[in-house]
C-alpha cells in the first residue's frame, strides 16, 4: 500500500489571483500604495464630473441638429446617396481585407460596421433610404469577406500582398487579393469609382457634378489626406532617389526642396499656394481652392515621404547591393529592383504614421477658406448666436472623431509592424 | 572626321568618363531650366497681373496694432520692427513651450515605465489621447475654456498675488533695479564654473570610481554664487499685480494673455505626449544586461542610472527630441487661429495693405533659419556623442 503524497500546499492567497495582481502592480510598496490611492481618487473625480457633464449638463443639439455639416460639409442633399454607395464600396473592400488579413483588418471592419450600425439606428433626423443604405454596409462587409479566397498558407506572392495590403488596409480603401496585381486593379477601380461618385460627371443623369467648394467636413479631411499620401508616394520616391544620386545639381535641388518644405510650417505653404500657385496656371482658368489645397498638401507630404523612403532604403543591408552587383546588375537596376522595393517594405509603418499626421494637418486648410471638420465646428460656434456657449461640446466632438480615426490607424500600424517583422530582419 | 570621336580606340559614346559627364550636364540643364522656367513664369505673371511685390514697404509705418509684445511697440513703428516684435512673440511661445513640454514629457515618459499599473496606464492614456487629436482642435478647446473663466472683477485670486480670469493669467514677476547687469554677469560666471566643475568631477568619478558628487557641487557653485550676489547687490524687486481703478483692472507683474495661455497649454500638452513616447523608447532601448552588469560590478541604483542607463538613453532620446522642438516651433504658427500675435498671424494681418508674397517669403525664411538653428544644435550634439576611440 503506497502512501499518497500529501498535496503541495497552496501558495498564500496574497500572491495569486486578483489579490496577488493588486499587490504586485498597485501596492508593492508603501509609496506605491499612496500613489495608487491618490490616482484612483483623481480618476474617479474626473470620471464622475465628465460623466455628469456629458450626460446632464452638455447641450448636444449643436452637434445633432447640424450633423451632416460636420460629416460632408455643404455637399448637396440630393447627392447623399452617392456618398452612401462610396461607403458600401469601402465596406466590400474592408470585408475582403478582413478575410485576407484577419489579424489587422478584423477589428477595423468591426469598428466600421459598428459605426454604421450606430449612425443607422441612432434616433435623429435622417431619411429612411439613407438609413437603409448605411445599414446595408453590414451585409456588404460580409459580402467582401465571402468573395475573397482564403489566403494560402505559403503563397508565393504573400509577402508582396501583405506589404501592399498593409497600406491598403490601413487606409481602408483597398482589399487584398491573392495576387498583388489584382489587388492594385481593385484599388484603383474603387478609387476612380469613388471619385466619380463624389464629384459627379456632367450630363449623366443622377450624377450631377458637385461644386468642389461644397465638399467639406470630415469628408474633405479624409480625401485630402488620402490623396496627399497616394500622390506624394511617387514624388517622394523620386526626391529620395534624387537625393541619393551622384548628380550634384539634381542632388542639391532635391535636398533644398526637401529641407525647405520640412523647415516651414504647413500654414505658410498654404498661404503661399493661395498667392503663387494660381500664377502658374493661365489667368482665365479659375482653379478651385480644393485643388490648391490638394496640391499644397501633396507637396508638403512628399518632402516628408522622401525622407521616409530615404530612411527605408538606407536600412536595406549592404549585402543586398553587393549581391546584386555580383550578379551583374547595373547601378540603376540595383536601385530599382533591389534597394527600392525592400526599402519600401521597410517604411510601411512610417507611411501609416505619416498618413495620421497628414490627416491631422489637413485641418489647417481653413487658412485658405475651406470648410473642413474643424472649421465647420468653429463656424457653428462663432457664427450662431444660439450656439455661442457650446464651444466645448463642438470641440470635444471633433476631437473624438479625429481621435477615433488616428488611434485606430496607429493601432493597425503597430500590428503591421509586428506582421512585417520590421526591425527584426 | 569620325576619328575625332574616338579616344584611344573607344568611341566617345562608350567612354565612361564622357558618358558620366554628359549625364551630369544634361541633368543639370534639365533641373536648372525647370526651376528658371517656374521662377520666370511667376515673375512675369506678377508683373502682368499687377500683383504688388518688393521689399520697400518694410520701413513704412505698419499702422496695425499688435495685442501683446515683448519689446515696446506702437502702430507707428515700421513693418520690419512689427515683424521683429511678432517674431519675438513666436520665440517666447516656443522657448517656454519647449521647456515645459520637455519637463512634462519626461515625467509622463518615466511614469509610463512605472511598476505601478495605474500610473503607467494613466500615462498611456495621456499619450494616446493628446497625440491623436489635431493641435488646432486642442487650441480651440483650450481657448474656449479660457474664455469661459469669470471676468476680471470676479476672477480667481490665489494668495492675493496670482490672478486668473478670462483676460489671462497675472503673476508676480521680477523687476530689474540698478545692480541687475553686474548680478547677471556674476550668475553667468557661476554657471560656467558649475559646468566646468561638473565635468571635472564627473570625469574623476568615471575614471577613478571615487564618489565625487558632481551634480551637488555644480548646484552649490551656481546657486551659491548667484544668491550671494543677489543679497549683496539687491538687483531684483518683486512686482505683484495690483487691482487698480473702478473696473478692477490689473496692473503690474507678468501678464499672460488668454490666447497665449491657450497656445502654451495646447503646445505643451500636444508635444509632451510625443516627447513622453521618445523618452520611454529611449529608456527601454538600453538593454537590461547593461543595468544588470552595472549592478553586479557594485554600482548603486543611483550610480547605475547616472553612469550607465542615462548616458545611453540620451543618445537615443536627443535627436528625435530636437526634431520635436522644431515641430513645436513650427506648430506655434497655429496661434493665428486663436488670436495670439505670432509671426504668421501678424504677417497675415499685414497682407491687407502690404505685398503678401514678399511678407510670407520673409516669414518662411524666418522659420527656415529657426529650423537650421535646431539642426545645427542637433549636429553639434551628434558630434559630441560620437563613440570616441576604438
Amino acid at each position: 500500500m503506497t502512501a499518497r503524497a500529501a498535496p503541495a500546499p497552496l501558495p498564500p492567497a496574497t500572491t495569486v489571483g486578483v489579490l496577488g495582481w493588486l499587490r504586485k502592480n498597485l501596492f508593492s510598496s508603501r509609496g506605491n500604495g499612496v500613489v495608487t490611492v491618490l490616482l484612483a481618487v483623481l480618476l474617479a473625480w474626473v470620471a464622475v464630473n465628465l460623466g455628469i457633464w456629458v450626460l446632464v449638463e452638455a447641450d448636444w443639439t449643436v452637434i445633432i441638429s447640424r450633423a451632416p455639416l460636420y460629416i460632408v460639409g455643404l455637399y448637396p442633399y440630393e447627392g447623399y446617396w452617392r456618398l452612401c454607395i462610396c461607403l458600401l464600396l469601402i465596406s466590400v473592400l474592408l470585408g475582403m481585407s478582413w478575410r485576407a488579413w484577419p489579424k489587422a483588418a478584423r477589428r477595423f471592419a468591426f469598428g466600421f460596421g459598428a459605426v454604421m450600425l450606430f449612425v443607422g439606428v441612432f434616433p435623429h433626423e435622417m431619411a429612411p433610404d439613407h438609413r437603409a443604405l448605411l445599414l446595408l454596409n453590414l451585409p456588404f462587409i460580409g459580402l467582401g469577406y465571402v468573395l475573397t479566397p482564403r489566403p494560402a498558407e505559403a503563397h508565393p506572392g504573400r509577402l508582396e500582398a501583405m506589404a501592399g495590403g498593409a497600406i491598403a488596409t490601413a487606409l481602408g480603401r483597398v482589399a487584398i487579393f491573392s495576387t498583388p496585381r489584382r489587388m492594385v486593379i481593385a484599388a484603383f477601380g474603387a478609387l476612380v469609382l469613388i471619385m466619380i461618385l463624389i464629384l459627379g460627371i456632367a450630363g449623366v443623369p443622377g450624377l450631377d457634378p458637385v461644386n468642389p467648394q461644397d465638399l467639406g467636413g470630415l469628408m474633405i479631411n479624409l480625401l485630402l489626406a488620402f490623396f496627399g499620401i497616394v500622390c506624394s508616394l511617387p514624388i517622394g520616391i523620386g526626391l529620395a532617389l534624387g537625393r541619393r544620386s551622384s548628380l550634384p545639381i539634381l542632388k542639391v535641388a532635391c535636398v533644398i526642396f526637401i529641407e525647405v518644405i520640412r523647415g516651414v510650417p504647413l500654414i505658410t505653404l498654404l498661404f503661399m499656394s493661395r498667392h503663387i500657385l494660381p500664377l502658374t496656371f493661365p489667368e482665365d482658368l479659375n482653379i478651385d481652392r480644393v485643388y490648391l489645397a490638394g496640391i499644397t498638401i501633396t507637396i508638403f507630404s512628399s518632402a516628408y515621404m522622401a525622407e521616409n523612403v530615404r530612411g527605408g532604403m538606407a536600412a536595406v543591408l549592404r549585402g543586398q547591393t553587393e549581391a546584386a552587383h555580383a550578379l551583374g546588375l547595373r547601378g540603376w537596376q540595383t536601385t530599382l529592383l533591389i534597394t527600392l522595393p525592400q526599402g519600401l517594405r521597410n517604411i510601411i509603418p512610417a507611411i501609416v504614421g505619416q498618413f495620421i499626421s497628414l490627416f491631422k494637418d489637413t485641418s489647417l486648410v481653413y487658412f485658405i477658406g475651406m470648410l473642413d471638420l474643424v472649421e465647420m465646428g468653429r463656424v457653428s460656434v462663432q457664427g450662431n448666436q444660439e450656439f455661442i456657449d457650446n464651444g466645448r461640446e463642438v470641440y470635444l466632438f471633433i476631437a473624438l472623431v479625429f481621435w477615433v480615426f488616428c488611434f485606430s490607424m496607429s493601432f493597425i500600424s503597430r500590428r503591421i509592424e509586428g506582421a512585417l517583422g520590421v526591425g527584426r530582419r | 572626321m569620325t576619328r575625332l570621336l574616338y579616344v584611344q580606340g573607344v568611341p566617345i559614346w562608350r567612354n565612361v568618363v564622357a558618358l558620366r559627364w554628359a549625364v551630369q550636364v544634361v541633368s543639370a540643364v534639365v533641373v536648372l531650366s525647370t526651376i528658371a522656367l517656374f521662377l520666370l513664369n511667376v515673375a512675369r505673371e506678377i508683373e502682368a497681373r499687377d500683383i504688388p511685390f518688393g521689399f520697400t514697404f518694410l520701413d513704412r509705418a505698419a499702422q496695425i496694432p499688435i495685442g501683446e509684445a515683448v519689446i515696446p511697440y506702437q502702430p507707428s513703428d515700421s513693418y520690419l520692427y512689427g515683424l521683429v516684435v511678432a517674431g519675438l512673440n513666436t520665440i517666447r511661445a516656443s522657448v517656454l513651450g519647449v521647456i515645459l513640454a520637455t519637463a512634462i514629457g519626461i515625467l509622463v515618459g518615466v511614469a509610463r515605465l512605472s511598476p505601478n499599473w495605474l500610473l503607467s496606464r494613466m500615462a498611456l492614456i495621456y499619450i494616446e489621447v493628446f497625440r491623436n487629436i489635431p493641435l488646432i482642435v486642442q487650441l480651440l478647446f483650450w481657448l474656449t475654456i479660457v474664455l469661459t473663466l469669470p471676468r476680471v472683477a470676479e476672477g480667481y485670486v490665489i494668495a492675493e498675488t496670482v490672478f486668473i480670469n478670462n483676460s489671462g493669467l497675472y503673476l508676480p514677476w521680477f523687476e530689474a533695479k540698478d545692480g541687475f547687469w553686474p548680478w547677471a554677469l556674476i550668475t553667468a560666471i557661476g554657471l560656467a564654473l558649475a559646468v566646468y566643475a561638473f565635468r571635472r568631477l564627473n570625469r574623476r568619478e568615471t575614471e577613478t570610481g571615487q564618489q565625487s558628487y558632481p551634480l551637488l557641487a555644480a548646484a552649490v557653485i551656481a546657486i551659491g554664487l548667484s544668491l550671494v550676489a543677489l543679497l549683496i547687490l539687491g538687483p531684483l524687486a518683486i512686482d505683484i499685480p495690483q487691482v487698480e481703478g473702478r473696473f478692477g483692472r490689473l496692473q503690474g507683474g507678468a501678464q499672460l494673455s488668454g490666447s497665449f495661455m491657450a497656445l502654451l497649454v495646447g503646445l505643451v500638452v500636444y508635444t509632451s505626449a510625443f516627447i513622453a513616447e521618445i523618452v520611454r523608447a529611449g529608456i527601454q532601448s538600453v538593454g537590461k544586461g547593461q543595468t544588470e552588469a552595472a549592478r553586479s560590478v557594485g554600482l548603486s541604483g543611483m550610480l547605475t542610472l547616472r553612469h550607465v542607463t542615462f548616458p545611453q538613453a540620451l543618445r537615443v532620446i536627443i535627436p528625435p527630441l530636437i526634431s520635436q522642438f522644431l515641430n513645436l516651433t513650427k506648430n506655434s504658427s497655429l496661434a493665428a487661429a486663436i488670436g495670439y500675435p505670432d509671426l504668421v498671424s501678424v504677417a497675415n494681418t499685414m497682407t491687407q495693405i502690404a505685398p503678401a508674397i514678399s511678407l510670407f517669403m520673409i516669414v518662411m525664411v524666418s522659420y527656415l533659419s529657426m529650423s537650421l538653428l535646431y539642426s545645427l544644435i542637433g549636429n553639434l550634439y551628434n558630434r559630441t556623442i560620437r563613440f570616441k576611440g576604438a
